[in-house]
């Protein structure tokens, strides 16, 4: 009977993205058990929602997720939309879509250049951060900040979209950058060694564990939100399914997502440059109360499908407001990914799932 | 999901919106509708406080086939048998919801304070909550 050894992975451990620690457990270099321990960032999101307005809390939802924050921008939009039953003009959409998939292009980047500083590679983290600065760039040139934008409102945006110039020239230099980031991860012998065949994810296992986004298609499981999405409608794109189930296939799949990402993209981009009016249908949000009952809706986020569900009584506030977060379900699967493993293969995996804890902590 | 089907085997229940509202028996109804609908995913369980009612859960599940959502909604006191044997994810969630609404799961051996530290007072997405704790007075 061999001596059983408690490690504590965090929270300062830099490959655990925002304050992670993992609880493990080891025999030598396998680990036993893996209990992860969230928290750290709790900022009590859904709490804060209870003692605002609407318009008061709209700043806030963009830290849920610092690096995909027009996504919960767009999802707490969408749901007051819903709950006064406003349908968003064609040119709303076209600006809004253009923007989540470039912020789901810049937020690919950022774990791309993290995941491989995670197995030990330096120089793709400085290439994957060169190209999210142009975009970066873009969304501070239009909106005035570089993370929390607060561009959405509801029934429509801030301002009409301008600087289309930088978008086309994201997309024509984007394309040749990937081939590079090819030519260097894809088929490296150690990147391969280290991510081929590592913490193999099963369809069923990640159904049941409610793993939904990348990570989920990754498996083999044909489920994108974006599909049923009116937001969505009229773009034509199709769900990046993938059945590797290992950590090198989930890599693969958000290379091929961010490719899908600039196609609906351009597709965007070809629409605004027509010109048009903007018609937008802005409500006054001050003394902004919904009409009694529940709202739902749902999203394809960068780590998952994110839900918001408002349930209010006919007040100027939410009596209830719950977030669904992808990477929270992702923390809760490390428990199972991890077991079995070497330590040396647990920073690998974990980080192939992209939590970002934030998002998770709420 | 056919309605009346499920309505002709479970009695005590009734269908508000999209919301299937039942009493008692929830593993018994999920068991159900699992064996007979290829449900096969426990996306999120919402917790909400309904005052001296209790607090309601809704099940939010999917379908990935038939892409459907299905809501199943039930009001309790103070404590409930876990789905942890149906849906592994549900671990997360009700964790979750016993930190912050403070509800028991019976089954669930890894319930904890998740969020607030251990041995914080009161449960604070409750309509009753009061920041009562000592380490919150530095602030004033």
């Amino acid at each position: 009977m061999t001596n059983c050894l408690s490690l504590n992975l965090g929270p300062q451990h830099p490959s655990t993205h925002g304050v992670l620690r993992l609880l493990l457990k080891l025999d030598g270099e396998k680990i036993l058990s893996c209990e992860p321990d969230i928290g750290y960032l709790h900022r009590g999101m859904e709490k804060m929602a209870e003692k605002m307005s609407y318009i008061q809390y709209l700043p806030l939802v963009d830290r849920i997720d610092y690096l995909a924050g027009f996504f919960y921008s767009e999802l707490f939009c969408r749901t007051v939309e819903n709950a006064l039953e406003i349908e968003l003009p064609d040119k709303v959409r076209a600006i809004r879509v253009m923007l989540l998939e470039l912020n789901r292009i810049s937020s690919h980047l950022l774990w791309i250049g993290a995941f491989l500083m995670d197995l030990g590679a330096v120089s793709p983290f400085f290439y994957a951060f060169r190209e999210r600065e142009m975009i970066l760039r873009y969304f501070e040139k239009l909106t005035g900040q570089r993370m929390m934008y607060n561009y959405f409102v509801f029934g429509g945006v801030r301002k009409d979209i301008e600087f289309l110039e930088d978008v086309e020239e994201i997309l024509s230099i984007l394309p040749e950058k990937l081939d590079d980031y090819e030519k260097i991860i894809t088929d490296n012998p150690i990147f391969i060694m280290r991510t081929k065949g590592k913490g193999i994810l099963e369809a069923k296992t990640a159904l049941n564990y409610a793993i939904t986004g990348v990570n989920l298609r990754a498996s083999g499981v044909d489920y994108d939100y974006r599909h049923n999405d009116p937001l969505y409608k009229g773009f034509d794109f199709r769900a990046v399914v993938m059945d590797g189930k290992d950590s090198w296939t989930r890599y693969k799949a958000r290379i091929l997502e961010i490719k899908e990402s600039m196609n609906i993209v351009h597709q965007a981009l070809v629409y605004l440059k027509e010109g048009g009016k903007l018609e937008q249908k802005l409500i006054n949000p001050l003394n902004l109360k919904l009409p009694e009952g529940d709202y739902f809706q749902e999203i394809d986020a960068p780590r998952g499908t994110a839900c918001c569900y408002i349930k209010s009584t006919g007040e100027d506030k939410p009596y209830r407001l719950k977030w669904r977060t992808g990477s929270y379900y992702s923390v809760n699967l490390l428990k199972k990914l991890l077991k079995g493993e070497y330590l040396n293969d647990a920073i690998a995996i974990a980080g192939s799932l992209d939590i970002i804890l934030p998002e998770a902590d709420k | 999901m056919n309605w009346n089907e499920f309505e002709k085997i479970f009695d005590d229940c009734e269908l508000v919106g999209s919301k299937i509202v039942i009493k008692s028996n929830l593993s018994g109804v999920i068991d159900f509708v699992l064996k007979e609908y290829p449900y096969d995913m426990l996306k999120e369980i919402i917790a909400s406080d309904k005052g001296d009612e209790g607090v309601e859960l809704t099940y939010h599940l999917y379908s990935v086939d038939d892409e459907e959502d299905l809501f199943i909604s039930i009001t309790v006191k103070d404590e409930i048998e876990s789905v942890t044997n149906f849906f592994k994810s549900a671990e997360a969630d009700e964790c979750e919801i016993y930190d912050l609404f403070g509800i028991k799961f019976i089954g669930n051996e890894n319930l904890k304070r998740l969020y607030m530290p251990e041995g914080w007072q009161g449960h604070p997405l409750k309509k009753d909550y009061k920041e009562t704790d000592q380490r919150l007075e530095w602030n004033d």
